[in-house]
């Protein structure tokens, strides 16, 4: 087989000495929530839609849409198939319940539907929410069955097969450059930070810095440089970069006419995620689908200038510790922000933990 | 604090302990100045936030957004006024930490997680030598709901970031009204089709 040979091929070039992991909002990364309900087994099931309906009334479950009603019974050598949720023990709220013991009867109020075809109800513990990885569809699972959409890109990033070899090794060329900047800038008495910005549609890179903070301006961080530089490029930019020639950008006259943006698949759906109006005169706006490499994780004012300059994905290697893209805050995934960007951490994570020692 | 009779005055620590924040009435005078700012912004098609950055009864910094020109989306008004504060401590050859300890920033609206950021981050060096004084270093005017760093969506000014400079007060509500009408009017104007106004007030 032909793929098998290419497959050595690639498995050769990628021995890399480090991990990425993306950085996922707390929702998608936490625990199964549960909730306590109560089922019984279906005893008789030529009743079961009966049932389904009746319960659709008497208890309809309008919270957990993604709950399937009906489970087929997990156990052999019973006399039942199937198993159908009555209720949320939150729904017996006012009734009478002594130690949580409930018979059919307190379940069913007398006239209103009959129950007729189950058995004796039992405990079970459902859960509260749609999973949204696919660890928390199988942790789910466990408990009671869920519908569940799954996001392929998420669960390849999580599963660290999101980016080939070939991927790979363009990411760890980007990051030494953004490592080559941070040791030059160090030379001048900065800060040892880097930061480079791709377009990942062309593989270009549209601007280097360094951070330039010990300089006249403290505000002056990696990620901040490359901002101005991105906007030097599109003929526009502030700060005077000539002080450090180390930080530099790809000029306006060097983009090709169709200057192609990706904005790409992303990991965290978002409104908006799209591009339109994203691109003005053949550029985009400002770092519209464009990825940052950073040696170090972004600060607060870093990461939500880069909520602002929209960008598309951020790598960086090693946390820091008021770190704004996991550690202390996770401002790429904020719902309140109109823009979401991906971050990935852990590339070549050594060598910048070096940098900084 | 009284100064105590006999007490020299000719210390710079002695001018620093001196420092008071501003009384009611003069914040409101320089939030007059500022929403005056934020009016010229307006007429000149720009989102209309104003500042002004004031040291020791001197306007040494006044912004207002410069994105559009600049390309570059981090030049909020703040951003714009702090540059100007960081020039002028350059040309004078003054301590900018020094200054900026001492400056207050009236802004018509909340600043954002950005620039509260950025905020802190100037006040480091004499956080380091334990002078944090509680001067009110930022007086605002209506909330940011979309990117609000002083409380509408994170509060950095007293969150626990223990390297990112040191914590600072905030003073919101000052003239809030005029604040949010001229945001009104400006989106009004950007999009005529917009079923409601972007910044408003949460209920
Ligand atoms: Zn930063
Ligand atoms: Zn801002």
């Amino acid at each position: 087989m032909e793929p098998e040979c290419k497959k050595r091929k690639t498995r050769a070039i990628s021995t890399f000495t480090w991990e990425l992991r993306p950085v996922l909002s707390d929702e998608k990364l936490c625990e199964v929530e549960l909730l306590e309900a109560y089922a019984a087994p279906i005893i008789n099931t030529k009743q079961t839609s009966c049932l389904i309906k009746q319960l659709a009334c008497l208890y309809p479950l309008n919270s957990l849409p993604h709950i399937k009603r009906v489970r087929t019974c997990r156990e052999k050598n019973t006399d039942h198939a199937l198993e159908i949720i009555i209720c949320l023990l939150r729904d017996l709220n006012g009734t009478d319940v002594p130690n949580g013991e409930v018979s059919l009867s307190d379940l069913f109020p007398e006239g209103k539907a009959d129950g007729i075809g189950l058995g004796e109800p039992f405990h079970v513990k459902i859960p509260a929410y749609q999973p949204l990885t696919r660890p928390q569809f199988e942790a789910a699972s466990q408990h009671w069955p869920t519908t569940f959409h799954e996001n392929k890109q998420v669960t390849d990033a999580l599963q660290g097969r999101l980016f080939n070899a070939e991927k790979r090794a363009k990411m760890q060329t980007f990051m030494e450059k953004a490592i080559e900047a941070a040791k030059l800038g160090k030379e001048m008495g900065m800060e040892p930070v880097g930061a480079v910005v791709v377009n990942p549609a062309t593989d270009e890179i549209i601007a280097v810095g360094h951070d330039c903070r010990n300089g006249s301006n403290p505000l002056l961080h990696a990620v901040m440089v490359c901002i101005d530089l991105v906007a030097y490029g599109q003929g526009g930019g502030v700060f005077n970069h000539n002080k450090y020639p180390n930080c530099h950008f790809k000029s306006l006259e060097s983009f090709s006419d169709d200057h192609v943006i990706n904005v790409g698949k992303p990991l965290l759906p978002s409104k908006d995620h799209s591009s339109t109006g994203a691109i003005v005169n053949g550029l985009p706006y400002i770092c519209t689908g464009y990825d940052l490499y950073v040696s170090r994780e972004p600060c607060v004012m870093c990461s939500m200038a880069l909520v602002h300059s929209r960008i598309r994905t951020v790598f960086y290697a090693t946390s820091s510790p008021d770190g704004a893209l996991g550690t202390k805050y996770k401002i790429h995934t904020k719902k309140d922000l109109n823009h979401h960007y991906d971050v990935f951490k852990g590339l070549m994570k050594e060598e910048c933990q070096l940098l900084l020692s | 604090m009284e100064p105590e009779p006999g007490t020299g005055t000719g210390t710079a620590a002695a001018a620093a302990a001196a420092f008071r924040p501003p009384e009611r009435q003069e914040q409101e005078r320089w939030m007059q100045r500022a929403l005056g700012t934020a009016k010229e912004a307006l007429e000149n098609g720009e989102v209309p936030v104003g500042c002004l950055m004031v040291y020791q009864n001197e306007i040494l910094g006044q912004g207002r957004n410069e994105v559009n020109e600049t390309k570059n989306a981090t030049r909020h008004a703040e951003m714009v006024a702090i540059d100007q504060v960081l020039e002028w401590c350059g040309q004078k050859g003054r301590d900018r930490a020094e200054v900026f300890e001492h400056t207050v920033l009236y802004v018509t609206v909340e600043p954002c997680i950005m620039c509260a950021a950025a905020l802190r981050l100037l006040k480091k060096l004499l956080f380091l030598l334990n002078l944090v004084t509680d001067i009110p270093l930022v007086v605002f005017g209506c909330q940011n709901e979309r990117f609000g760093g002083c409380g509408s969506v994170l509060n950095i000014p007293t969150d626990d970031l223990q390297h990112s400079g040191a914590p600072f007060q905030c003073i919101g509500g000052y003239r809030a009204e005029e604040a949010v009408e001229l945001l009104k009017t400006f989106y009004k104007a950007e999009n005529p089709n917009a079923p409601k106004s972007k910044v408003r007030k949460k209920q």
